[in-house]
């Protein structure tokens, strides 16, 4: 037996980190992910002028709703799981994972700090850092096709099933544009390695501007935008569900069964806030800080003690997470639905030409600057 | 590295029982799923061979992409909507018979491997070495196949648009 642990340590050593930060990091996306449920719907009731909700309470203490995910999901556990006479069981129970592990699989990607050092080990603040990081986001991303399909083949009901062809053709067709604005920022960075993108906006740009991905591909950062929320399948580009009119291909899910689809949504508002962060927005950098402490353009300095750098780096990546998630939830209450067919065009005649153009300028760019 | 062998032999086993499963499977679409178990199973035996690439490639073309239209078509068939699926002695046949072909030439194959061993200048098949390969020694033959696609994807725009009256 030791044998076989003297033989493997390094393996096991790399395991037993990384779930140890799993732990932590998916405890912390979980817990976050269940107040983005009650943060949806009390900027719906801001915006529409009402309370939400504001009625579940422990003991009697309300905290102005902040018991409702919990309230939520004892009554989602206690809800009947029906299931359809003619549905495909197996499929039907097989989609919702389709829908939640691929999702959940993404966020060992994603760095979320750069390192701290715990009793003389170098820990790095991500839990797998693969060199084709950004394939395999997009492979992942990929399969949560699947989830949407089977779970509207399977219920066999019309309305659901068209839901799902309606899913399918929306996000093949923006997981292309997804793909290819990424291709300016690998051509850049010269790395698919997120943790080494995220190093390399490190720097400054003419001595003042954070050397982040979005100054150097400001269009690449809208067309992902768009791209991401239509992959999402969220407002405007809900067409998938349609909760109030067009039936969407959860229709006969009920239960944990639903809010597993529920749940897979929230937790991609929260990855690709993630995502647009660590490509986007510097990840975990802050401005100006460095590893020893701050230094301002100017020449002032502040050192800092790594401890409170590498928290710093922490908080700075979840403010950036909180922003866009706030984001994301403002523009689905601002902006109606898109017809299915502005929606396609928008894709294939919009987004696509100008995603290919961006590759190019990029590419004309690089080699004007001598950096090809 | 007992854990990276016990996983390819596990990758390896799930392979082949997804793919026996497959053959045996009526119901198409089921049979599709399967067959997605195969291919993101050999796409785990690549990242256990320590392939990365092969391994996004393989989830990204064949499991997100290929897949994906494979059942997206498949339930437009008439055989995804029916409860039992319809016997036909013809269809057993055929299959039958392309099976023992595809086995005789898969004997010949492995029989072949057998002797081979890696030659000298086998290097890993990096990313940067894919890359120079594909716009190195292979650009032509590269943007010529992409000159077909391209044809085919005129074609199939062309047969799928309806004939309008001039």
């Amino acid at each position: 037996m030791m044998e076989f642990f003297e033989a493997n340590k390094d393996i096991l050593l790399f395991a037993g980190a990384a779930g140890a930060k799993l732990a932590v990091f998916l405890g912390a996306v979980m817990g976050f992910t269940a107040l983005m449920t009650l943060a949806e719907r009390k900027v719906s009731a801001l915006m529409q002028d009402r309370i939400g909700p504001n009625r579940a309470s422990v003991f009697g203490f309300a905290f102005n709703g902040l018991f409702q995910p919990v309230a939520d999901a004892i009554k989602m556990i206690l809800k009947e799981d029906f299931l359809p006479g003619r549905a495909e069981k197996l499929l039907f129970t097989l989609a919702p994972f389709f829908a939640l592990v691929p999702v959940l699989a993404l966020f060992a990607l994603i760095p979320f700090g750069d390192y701290v050092m715990v009793y003389g080990y170098q820990v790095e603040l991500q839990v797998a850092d693969l060199p084709l990081g950004l394939f395999f986001v997009l492979a992942l991303s990929g399969l949560a096709i699947y989830g949407v399909f089977l779970g509207g083949w399977a219920s066999k009901n019309n309305f659901a099933l068209l839901g799902a062809l309606r899913g399918a053709a929306q996000m093949v067709s923006y997981e292309v544009v997804l793909g290819l604005t990424l291709v300016g920022l690998m051509m850049i960075y010269g790395s698919a390695s997120l943790q080494d993108m995220v190093r390399a906006q490190g720097g400054l740009l003419f001595g003042f501007l954070p050397a982040w991905g979005v100054v150097y591909q400001p269009f690449a950062f809208i067309l992902f935008l768009v791209a991401s929320t239509a992959e999402n399948k969220r407002t405007p580009f809900d067409l998938v569900e349609g909760e109030s009119e067009i039936i969407g291909y959860f229709l006969e899910y009920s239960s944990m069964r639903f809010a597993a689809f529920m749940f897979a949504e929230f937790i991609e508002i929260v990855l690709i806030s993630m995502l647009i962060a660590t490509l986007f927005f510097g990840g975990w950098q802050v401005p100006y800080l460095y590893e020893t402490g701050f230094l301002f353009p100017g020449g002032a300095e502040l050192p800092l003690n790594h401890y409170l750098v590498s928290a710093m780096q922490v908080g700075s990546f979840a403010v950036k997470t909180i922003f866009f998630c706030w984001f994301s939830l403002v523009v689905r209450w601002t902006l109606p639905r898109f017809r299915f067919d502005q929606m396609m065009n928008l894709c294939w005649k919009a987004l696509l030409p100008l995603a290919l153009l961006n590759i190019l300028a990029t590419g004309a760019a690089l080699l004007y600057l001598g950096k090809l | 590295m007992i854990i990276i062998t016990a996983a390819i032999y596990v990758f390896g086993g799930l392979a082949a029982l997804a793919t026996l499963l497959m053959i045996f499977q009526r119901d198409p679409v089921k049979a599709a799923m399967l067959m997605l178990g195969a291919l993101l199973s050999t796409a785990g035996l690549y990242l256990a061979l320590s392939a990365q690439l092969l391994a996004v490639l393989q989830i990204i073309l064949y499991a997100g992409a290929i897949m994906t239209l494979f059942i997206v078509a498949l339930t437009a068939t008439p055989a995804a909507w029916r409860d039992k699926p319809a016997r036909g002695s013809f269809a057993k046949v055929l299959g039958l018979a392309v099976a023992a072909v595809i086995l005789t030439e898969l004997l010949k194959v492995s029989g072949a491997l057998k002797a081979i061993i890696v030659s000298p200048e086998f290097t890993e098949t990096g990313t940067l070495d894919l890359a120079m390969a594909l716009f190195g020694r292979f650009a032509f033959q590269f943007e010529l196949l992409s000159l077909v696609i391209l044809a085919a994807i005129v074609a199939a725009v062309a047969l799928a648009s309806k004939r309008r009256p001039a």
